[in-house]
């Protein structure tokens, strides 16, 4: 017995070994477990569908050769000392192509400094505090090897924003949590409010802390306020307390808020209260294309079920796969710099499942955060919280992607 | 000064509180009869919730669920009782603290790798709705939790009053030693004060949960605030602690309003400190007297 167990493991040592040779080394991190799980485990899934795809056509040819994809998969439990830990693991990794990955902001803060230390390439997403990336301009870093593929924080609060205004209210109220996370989003979304014409008075700002189930006061103040709308920046459990509060008190006006109002634990847990509730999104569980119906059947099919945890997440799991491998192919090496400098100036159109991405990064400038990140305005839309789905809130981002995706099509 | 406010802020206030004050309850039932706590009481509350909602998943209608989650919560005080207490107390040593401890830890543990660590909903027939009532807005789902908190409460007390065992549970409580002279055997007794300590801590686990949602770290915040309301009220009185329960969870939703929602804590933190600087036994609590 211990005899077969053991030679089992050797032949499997063995058989990686010889795989990893001839294989582009690829580590997904994320929390697999846990609250941020739904977010994590959705990127991780998307990411293997790419992967598997690229496998199965034979892989990415480099050099005359075709390489196929080895995933290095690490849980970081969305505990920032577990990251780091991860983090140092792969710096030192010989021969790893790169890195895919990362829910938590703090996770990134206290991690990514070890990978960009020793030039590995990485992808951070979904995870969309600004500090993950602003960090580096804070530290005046030179040459960065840490790319994002999430629409960050800054992005979401102008879009939070703008929907107030776009729905013509001019009271609103503010209720963040008491983490780094929503005190940031907070200031985000004042900063928005100010470039934006000041054309929103925020009535009340109000914290809770994570745990809180009881937010009463803070939503009587809103409503005797005469808020119009709740403007929020939280996480799930919490979320869906202040959505279940607001039915209570009878405070009937919009939620809206960063996109961890797209996540299960906030759709499971408001019920029928969450519904209208809107956040900024990447990529809606609708098949409005046919690059989108087959990525939503495919992931259905592999996890075996009936809703993506985290559409947002696996969807951009699965695009930054492909931009890494279009990486690959033109760096035409495994090597992480040459790829780094490869994603800088990638030459190919990559079609994704969220849009078709036209040089998405382009070379650190240390005076501005957007040349890492991947994400603009135009590629982010309303969605809405409908009988436990995210839909598309307003009927013309959905015909706008619509166009594009028919447009991108007529081109090929 | 809005006087519908002022009211509502009060009763929503009051009914968290009186989920402190279950809970609390649990700590004071055990202490009268053993003068011990369980230090996992919060644990026992979440452990209890997660098997309720398997109950629940397995297809149990909601009324069985209730005893079957219940019994679960006996079987776990007893066992802490078993495993954590007995073997300490017979030894007149704090050991007890530490154990269960432990046992709390090893039950949160458990739970995450059994039930995982994201906060479920927890199903209920109760309607969530909200109703009017004279001006402020109350949820049935609320009213069930202050109904559920008086009628254990007052089905438990009348039980020390009435019965022969609860006779024997308040003779053990006012005197261990003379109790088991008059032939009341004190294991049994303090036994029973565990077991009924679960069976508290499971029926507020299943009272809150609807409302709180369930996951491993449900009931941190609360047994927290339990423990205020333990030292507040004093551990030696039933009814003291309803009442501090319902005082604090008010203050702390006025607050909250009054003040700002980042002051929350300050009154029940407040409130400790002047207690245990003025009247460490609890302002319903009865001093000590030890004779050397």
């Amino acid at each position: 017995m211990r005899k077969g167990l053991l030679s089992g493991l050797l032949v499997g040592l063995l058989a990686t070994q010889a795989y990893a040779a001839n294989s582009i080394k690829l580590a997904i991190t994320g929390p697999f477990s846990g609250g941020s799980a739904p977010m994590g485990a959705s990127m991780r899934d998307g990411a293997k569908l790419a992967i598997a795809e690229i496998n199965a056509a034979g892989g990415v040819k480099v050099g005359g050769t075709m390489m196929k994809f080895d995933i290095i998969e690490r849980d970081d439990e969305a505990k920032n000392e577990r990251g780091a830990l991860i983090a140092q693991e792969l710096a030192s990794m010989s021969g790893l192509a790169g890195v895919i990955g990362t829910v938590n902001t703090g996770v990134c803060m206290a991690g990514d400094k070890h990978l960009q230390q020793k030039g590995i390439t990485k992808i951070i997403t979904p995870a969309a505090g600004s500090d993950s990336m602003t960090q580096w301009i804070k530290a005046k870093v030179k040459d960065l090897s840490i790319f994002r593929f999430a629409a960050h924080d800054g992005i979401q609060a102008a879009m939070v924003v703008e929907e107030a205004i776009n729905r013509k209210y001019t009271k609103v109220a503010m209720l963040y949590d008491a983490t780094n996370y929503g005190v940031s989003g907070r200031d985000d979304m004042l900063e928005q409010i100010k470039k934006q014409g000041n054309k929103l008075q925020v009535v009340v700002s109000e914290k809770f802390n994570i745990g809180d189930k009881d937010m009463t006061a803070q939503l009587l103040r809103a409503k005797n306020g005469g808020a119009q709308a709740v403007l929020i920046w939280g996480i799930g459990p919490e979320l869906a307390a202040v959505a279940n509060g607001m039915a209570k008190i009878g405070l009937k006006v919009p939620l809206i808020g960063g996109w961890t109002l797209s996540m299960s634990n906030f759709i499971d847990n408001a019920g029928k209260n969450g519904n209208g509730t809107l956040m900024p999104q990447t990529f809606i569980e609708e098949p409005i294309s046919p690059k989108a119906k087959s990525f939503i059947a495919a992931y259905h099919k592999a996890y075996k079920v009936q809703r993506i945890a985290s559409p947002v997440s696996a969807a951009q799991g699965y695009d930054a796969v492909y931009i890494f491998a279009a990486a690959v192919k033109q760096a035409q090496t495994t090597d992480t710099k040459k790829i780094k400098l490869a994603l800088e100036n990638l030459q190919e159109p990559v079609h994704g499942v969220i849009a078709t991405w036209k040089k998405p990064f382009s070379a650190w400038n240390p005076a501005d955060v957007t040349s890492h990140e991947a994400f603009r305005r135009e590629q982010a839309v309303m969605g809405m919280v409908k009988d436990g789905k995210v839909v598309f809130g307003n009927d013309a981002d959905r015909k706008r992607l619509i166009k594009n995706a028919t447009s991108v099509a007529g081109k090929k | 000064m809005d006087q519908a406010v002022i009211i509502q802020m009060v009763v929503s206030g009051a009914l968290m509180g009186l989920v402190y004050a279950l809970v609390a309850y649990g700590f004071q039932l055990t202490f009268a009869t053993s003068k011990s706590i369980n230090f996992g009481q919060g644990e026992l509350v979440m452990v209890s919730a997660f098997f309720s909602l398997t109950l629940t998943d397995l297809g149990l209608p909601y009324y069985l669920m209730i005893p079957g989650g219940l019994l679960f919560g006996v079987i776990a005080g007893l066992f802490v009782e078993r495993a954590g207490v007995r073997l300490a107390l017979e030894q007149k040593s704090e050991g007890w603290i530490l154990m269960t401890i432990i046992i709390g830890l090893f039950g949160f543990s458990a739970a995450e790798n059994i039930w995982g660590r994201d906060d479920r909903p927890f199903p209920t027939p109760i309607p969530s709705e909200p109703i009017q009532l004279f001006g402020i807005s109350i949820t049935w789902l609320e009213v069930s939790v202050a109904v559920g908190v008086f009628m254990i409460m007052a089905i438990i007390e009348l039980f020390k009053r009435k019965t022969l065992l609860g006779k024997a549970f308040e003779a053990v409580s006012a005197d261990r030693d003379a109790a088991e002279l008059m032939g009341i055997s004190a294991t049994r007794t303090i036994m029973l004060s565990y077991g009924l300590s679960g069976l508290v801590a499971a029926l507020a686990g299943i009272l809150i949960s609807p409302i709180t949602t369930v996951g491993p770290t449900m009931a941190s915040v609360l047994v927290l605030k339990a423990f205020s309301v333990a030292v507040v009220a004093g551990l030696e009185s039933g009814f003291g602690v309803v009442l501090v329960g319902l005082f604090l969870g008010s203050l702390e939703s006025l607050t909250s309003y009054y003040v700002g929602s980042g002051w929350r804590e300050a009154p029940g933190l407040v409130l400790l400190i002047l207690s245990l600087a003025i009247r460490p036994t609890g302002i319903f609590g009865k001093a000590v007297i030890r004779k050397v």
